[in-house]
């Protein structure tokens, strides 16, 4: 049976959730209480769209959430999103809730309220500002563990200081594991005595505090 | 704030919302001598006080951490969360009871179908619709009594 996925609240980050989910192969509903925004969602293939404040439980009761896979709330009130998530799980026995939250400072407590899944829109996107502010060398970035670690990849340019250097030569942190090299389309796991040469993208998996020295100890920036 | 809360005994009472009900409460409260912090987000809400009301305003979002740790939450010995907005004084009253462990917790709630969210974590509510449906039953009920009577 296809899993089902309430979306509650928002507009446009529901609008492309839903329409990436359905082509997944989810039952998606969305629950919106703006009429035009509902209007809207409707025209997405598949997509069943309720209308109506999704903090209501007669409304959650009217889009059959009852028993449903997975509920994500994405209001834009902090307090509504607790209440809808806590309503998806304790009334309507929902098995997974993941809230969107706008300040940070309280994802610790939701957690602690018994949401499964807390998503800081604020603080993702400051991270990802940040990265691309000051790693503009990093082609994608991978955060793992609540963003403690991190995979990255580096692209070695000829002037770069790695250039040409086997690994033990490098004064690496501790913390930064080179767990890949792509060099053309081959990909190999190096050891110590690997040859960086230019052209090479690395692969790196580093904590958040050594990332910046490493790549700083690679390409020079 | 701290002399303040030393000089009034009868407990340090935090009351989010200054509605109707809220600066009601807040004088009432006032007057039996109680140390009164209150919180809306408002500041033009606060001229529902009464001119002899001797507690502290604080305007901020009660729902932020922050603006909880200025009303010296800790020290709390009850919280009332009485806005106009149901989620927010359930969200006011799980971050009371979890995060500051307050004994006493008091929520207003207007749709009474939400309550199942507050029974497990032993937060007291007022339902304003429930309460007028038994009021209005009692009279009701008295005059139905009065007419077989008579």
């Amino acid at each position: 049976m296809k899993k089902r996925v309430v979306l509650i609240g928002g507009f446009n980050k529901t609008k492309s959730l839903a329409t990436s989910l359905i082509k997944k192969g989810y039952r998606v509903t969305a629950i919106n209480n703006d009429t035009q925004n509902c209007q809207s969602l409707a025209k997405i293939e598949k997509l069943t769209v309720f209308n109506g404040d999704g903090s209501k439980p007669f409304i959650l009761e009217d889009a059959n959430v009852y028993n449903a896979d997975i509920a994500i709330v994405l209001t834009e009130r902090d307090d509504s999103n607790l209440v809808i998530c806590q309503l998806c799980k304790k009334r309507f026995h929902v098995k997974k809730t993941v809230a969107l939250i706008s300040d940070p400072k309280k994802t610790e407590f939701f957690y602690r309220m018994g949401i499964d899944s807390v998503v800081c829109a604020i603080s993702a996107i400051a991270g990802i500002i940040e990265q691309q502010t000051f790693l503009d060398e990093m082609a994608t970035l991978v955060p793992v563990g609540e963003g403690r670690i991190r995979i990255a990849q580096v692209p070695i340019s000829g002037t770069a200081p790695a250039v040409d250097k086997k690994l033990w030569e490098l004064s690496l942190p501790k913390e930064v594991i080179i767990g890949c090299v792509l060099r053309g389309d081959k990909s190999m796991i190096p050891r110590g005595d690997t040859r960086i040469l230019a052209g090479d993208i690395l692969v790196l998996i580093s904590s958040d505090e050594h990332e910046v020295a490493a790549v700083k100890e690679l390409t020079g920036r | 704030m701290k002399q303040f809360i030393n000089k009034r005994n009868g407990g340090h009472i935090i009351i989010v919302g200054c509605g109707r009900l809220g600066a009601n409460l807040a004088n009432t409260l006032s007057d039996e001598e109680k140390s009164i912090v209150i919180i809306d987000k408002n500041k033009d809400s606060f001229c529902k006080l009464a001119p002899s009301f001797g507690g502290i305003i604080l305007v901020g979002d009660a729902t932020e951490i922050s603006v909880l740790n200025e009303a010296e939450i800790e020290k709390a010995t009850a919280v009332i969360s009485v806005t106009n907005n149901d989620n927010t004084n359930i969200m006011v009253a799980q971050l009371a009871k979890e995060l500051f462990q307050i004994g006493q917790v008091v929520a207003r709630l207007y749709d009474p179908e939400r309550e199942c969210i507050y029974r497990e974590f032993d937060i007291d509510t007022i339902c304003p619709a429930v309460l007028s449906t038994k009021e209005i039953d009692k009279l009701l009920d008295a005059s139905q009594e009065m007419e077989d009577a008579g």
